[in-house]
């Protein structure tokens, strides 16, 4: 019974990958929401279960893009080696700005992890000779994933290479689900609660913050990587404040503190993006409108209003323990 | 040799505008112990109205008053009937809802003025250069200098002379203590928080005729503000002013010698600080 319950939020992110190309008509939409979400998932680990609000996702996530356009474009690799490296890339990239960043807490964290999406921005446009600069990287490939040599599915189309993401998708979200569930989950959350008596229980609050951040780092660059072969191209608005504005946001929408929240964050900002966009080319002003209701009246995101729904309709009273309670440490 | 010494110069004009710019993040901060994302939206707000003010063929002087007026009546508008409510929240939604408000703004302008840069030029009285001995200098900058100046004095002299500095100075300390005194501390938020903005909105107004007004400069100068404050020490008069005073000189000279890298070498500036002294040059431990 506690393993259902466990795999209970895997299952939902399966439903939903199935659910996409029911929905959706493009699969490359498919595909960037499944990518987004992935970005969101590594927000939320340092976010929902550690208490670290990072403006710096972009830059992991921009690192993954333009880590898979070279390794694509100059080595030739496979789809899973490159994949790994992207991923590796982030985690390095986020070893390095959270081992700056950490040494500062609360509000002056936040203002750093800002300050480091810029530099990176700003290293970025600089690097022309690896990022291509204001071009970014053009005509990235995309391999059929394969496995020593042998091609197991191929990725021409989208709703192909969506297949592919969708399987990735789904690993790293059970992965994620396993880490949030295990002893370091745990502990992750005990430093969000209460950092001090975290420390004073005698566990080194700096290392599992590191930890965090490289695992956010690496999901994060994943899932860039996956962004620059689903479009062909690492742009530098991939590394821009804006796109960690945009992880963020999605993450914040969602819900924190479950990772399941993540990915109905994600399909809301990429989906309703999409369609907004359309209609109003200035919907972001509508979105930090949303953001302002969110602080406000709906901190749990969309997540804790569908547990509020489902639990009206249920018609108990008991809360569902799922959801770990909002922070309500006092900002001083 | 005389390079290096006249981009120090430019970049004391630059670094003051930074002052500006930070100065109002750090005082605010200090008082209501949040840090406001939208502060760069309020800066490029300024520079936009600016902008409004010049092509509307009204006197580039009156703008350097519409613009703080303006962007200070909004922050008081909205602190004193919305963002009041954040307070009693985890400070990650007083972030997010600064966040989202500075994407309202910056939406709002791209809406209203479009998505590409405006140039404004400087009156006319202030176009050209002032030449001295072997110095060139900018008739403009020169005179951002004086306004920045002017406006440290006053600010310094408002914070430790009046009434109201003691009270901000006061609720720095002890917010509780203050209403205890029977003082009316929501009062004394509102108009500093719109101090704060209004003092974005005239660095913005002054930064329109030397780099233009364009949608995206809210987000480049909040991170220079946060740089700033990072450096000198967040919540600090004089670590605005220094950390001001070092980022823009670091531009300036990093300028001549690497022109791509210029703005980078602010942030690799802010990261050495960092490892040397954690909490900003002037900052105290546990201040945030």
């Amino acid at each position: 019974m506690k393993q259902i319950a466990h795999f209970r939020y895997t299952l939902l992110a399966a439903a939903v990958v199935l659910l996409l190309p029911l929905v959706l008509t493009s699969g490359t939409l498919a595909t960037e929401v499944l990518v987004f979400a992935l970005a969101a998932l590594g927000c939320n680990l340092l976010l929902g279960y550690t208490g670290l609000m990072s403006f710096g996702q972009g830059i992991f996530f921009g690192v993954g893009s333009y880590t898979a356009g070279v390794v694509l474009l100059q080595l030739k690799l496979a789809l899973l080696p490159s994949l790994a490296l992207a991923a590796l890339g982030g985690a390095l990239v986020a070893l390095l700005v959270g081992w700056f960043s950490i040494r500062q807490r609360g509000t002056y964290f936040v203002m750093l992890t800002l300050a480091f999406a810029q530099m990176f921005y700003f290293l970025a446009y600089t690097m022309k000779d690896v990022t291509g600069g204001d071009n970014g990287l053009l005509d990235i490939p995309r391999p059929p994933l394969s496995l020593l040599g042998v091609t197991l599915l191929p990725t021409t189309s989208s709703w192909q290479y969506y297949t592919v993401v969708a399987i990735l998708f789904v690993l790293v979200f059970w992965l994620l689900q396993r880490v949030v569930d295990s002893v370091l989950g745990k502990t992750l959350l005990a430093v969000r609660e209460n950092e001090a008596r975290a420390s004073a229980l005698g566990y080194d609050v700096r290392l599992l913050k590191l930890a965090a951040f490289v695992i956010s780092g690496a999901v994060t660059g994943l899932a860039g990587g996956l962004h620059a072969m689903m479009t062909g191209v690492a742009p530098l608005s991939n590394i821009e404040y804006h796109t960690s504005e945009a992880i963020l946001v999605m993450t914040v929408i969602g819900g924190t503190g479950n990772l399941f929240a993540s990915v109905l964050g994600a399909s809301f900002y990429v989906l309703v993006g999409n369609w907004l966009s359309t209609l109003w080319p200035r919907w972001l002003m509508l979105l930090g409108l949303l953001l302002i209701a969110v602080s406000l009246y709906m901190q749990k995101g969309l997540f804790g209003l569908a547990a509020r729904i489902i639990d009206a309709l249920r018609g108990s009273r008991n809360k569902p323990a799922e959801t770990p309670p909002v922070t309500q440490e006092k900002h001083s | 040799m005389n390079i290096y010494l006249l981009q120090i110069a430019n970049g004391i004009g630059i670094g003051m505008l930074y002052f500006l710019l930070a100065v109002g993040l750090s005082i605010v901060f200090g008082l209501l112990r949040f840090v406001n994302f939208s502060h760069g939206a309020f800066f490029l707000l300024g520079a936009y109205l600016c902008f409004q003010v010049t092509d509307m063929g009204i006197s580039f002087w009156w703008s350097l008053l519409v613009a703080p007026l303006v962007v200070g009546l909004f922050a008081w508008v909205v602190e004193r009937f919305v963002l009041r409510h954040v307070y009693a929240l985890p400070h990650h939604f007083h972030i997010l809802f600064t966040v989202g408000m500075a994407l309202v703004l910056q939406e709002a302008v791209i809406s209203i003025w479009g998505p590409l840069g405006n140039n404004v030029s400087p009156p006319e009285l202030l176009q050209g250069v002032v030449m001295a001995g072997g110095f060139v200098y900018p008739k403009y900058r020169l005179f951002v200098i004086g306004v920045t100046a002017v406006m440290a004095v006053l600010l310094w002299w408002v914070l430790e002379g009046t009434r109201l500095g003691s009270i901000v100075r006061a609720g720095s300390e002890s917010t509780e203590m203050v209403s205890l005194l029977g003082l009316n501390i929501n009062r004394i938020f509102s108009l500093v928080f719109a101090l704060g903005a209004a003092t974005a909105g005239l660095a913005g107004a002054l930064a329109a005729p030397i780099r233009g007004a364009d949608p995206f400069m809210g987000v480049e100068a909040l991170g220079i503000a946060f740089v700033v404050v990072v450096v000198g020490g967040l919540g600090s008069f004089w670590g605005a002013l220094i950390g001001g005073i070092l980022v823009g000189i670091v531009q300036s000279v990093m300028s001549t010698v690497w022109s791509e890298g210029a703005h980078l070498m602010i942030y690799v500036a802010m990261a050495a600080v960092m490892l040397l002294r954690p909490n900003g040059l002037l900052g105290r431990p546990g201040a945030a």
